[in-house]
């Protein structure tokens, strides 16, 4: 077996390969940083891309705040996910705002919350960034109080706090 | 039917068409991972396998890494190193399927990014086509005629054979 030449050919493969992928993703629009942040105890896991939406500094990270909050009705929750999901089941008079609907709904949103309502944002849970990203399409809106519920959904139902869904 | 399967399996026009149809798998697979990489790493992540610090750096390498492999077997640029690295990737890519299928995981993060991306293959879908891409992979690493249409040939993994032939030649 000519273990020399192949290995030759493969460090100059793997060389290009890796040089090429650092220096893409080094001028990239998409690039992520070295590291990640993994630990969903840590929070909503992301990428750190360059066009990161995650602000940690946003989240809620204990799921009893988000209840006083609830309780209090110091603000007003808002469900990023699909509404599809929404219809099966969803905090208790939550506002669906599904990301990708955002400038259908947006303007009814607008008419009914003035810019200074409190607004927290949830979607599936820790996995999910959804929720930061409505969080700062509604910061782009002009809102500018927005919390971000990072349990989400299923903590939430999990935990049986207050619930409702769409009849069909 | 013996001598039928050794002439297919050294005709070099059927390598030259298995080189392709992989370089070109590979190369369509680099590319959504290549222009998403934060969407790439989200599914690193969810095989529930790999350290923290190391899924970025896969993300952002492993792309590229399928990209050359594929553009290196299309233009036949050492193509017995090039099957390895491919098989190498995906013998990782079985193992982490395998272990998932036996852990019963299927990674739903329930966002956007996800539905939207069309991410619809089942596991064993994943696992069956891998494993015959690796098939695929062996006949180039093993085949020790000489290939056509080769910018760089480099013989078989047990001997430079080709080099030989074009000397002999």
């Amino acid at each position: 077996m000519p273990i020399k030449d192949i290995a030759k050919e493969l460090a100059l493969l793997l060389l290009l390969a890796v040089i090429t992928a650092f220096v893409v993703n080094f001028y990239s629009s998409k690039g992520i940083a070295l590291t990640g942040d993994w630990d969903t105890a840590q929070g909503v896991i992301t990428a750190k891309a360059k066009d990161n939406v995650v602000n940690h500094g946003l989240e809620i990270q204990d799921i009893r705040i988000a209840k006083e909050i609830y309780d209090g009705k110091e603000a007003i929750f808002v469900d990023a996910r699909a509404y599809e999901d929404y219809k099966d089941g969803h905090i208790k008079r939550a506002v669906s705002m599904p990301i990708n609907q955002l400038e259908e709904r947006i303007v009814k949103f607008i008419a009914n919350y003035p810019a200074d309502t409190y607004i927290i944002t949830y979607c599936s849970g820790r996995e999910c960034d959804d929720s930061h990203e409505l969080a700062q399409l509604l910061f782009e809106e002009g809102y500018t109080t927005i919390s971000v519920f990072i349990d989400g959904y299923p903590a939430w139902e999990g935990k049986g706090y207050p619930i409702e869904s769409v009849k069909h | 039917m013996y001598s039928t399967v050794q002439k297919t399996i050294k005709n070099s026009w059927i390598e030259l068409a298995v080189r392709w149809f992989l370089g070109i798998t590979f190369i369509y697979g680099s590319y959504y991972k290549i222009i998403e990489p934060a969407h790439f790493a989200k599914i690193i992540y969810g095989y529930y396998l790999f350290p923290d610090f190391s899924i970025n750096l896969i993300a952002i390498v492993l792309p590229f890494l399928e990209f050359f492999a594929g553009l290196a077997l299309i233009l036949g640029i050492y193509p017995r190193s090039t099957a390895l690295i491919i098989l190498g990737m995906l013998f990782v890519f079985i193992i982490a399927i395998s272990i998932n299928l036996s852990r019963g995981i299927e990674f739903d993060c329930g966002c956007f990014s996800f539905s939207e991306a069309g991410y619809t293959y089942s596991v064993w879908q994943l696992l069956i086509r891998d494993i015959f891409y690796f098939v695929l992979g062996l006949h180039i690493l093993f085949f020790d005629q000489l290939r056509r249409w080769c910018l760089m040939q480099s013989g078989s993994i047990l001997k430079n054979t080709s080099r030989q032939k074009q000397t002999t030649a």
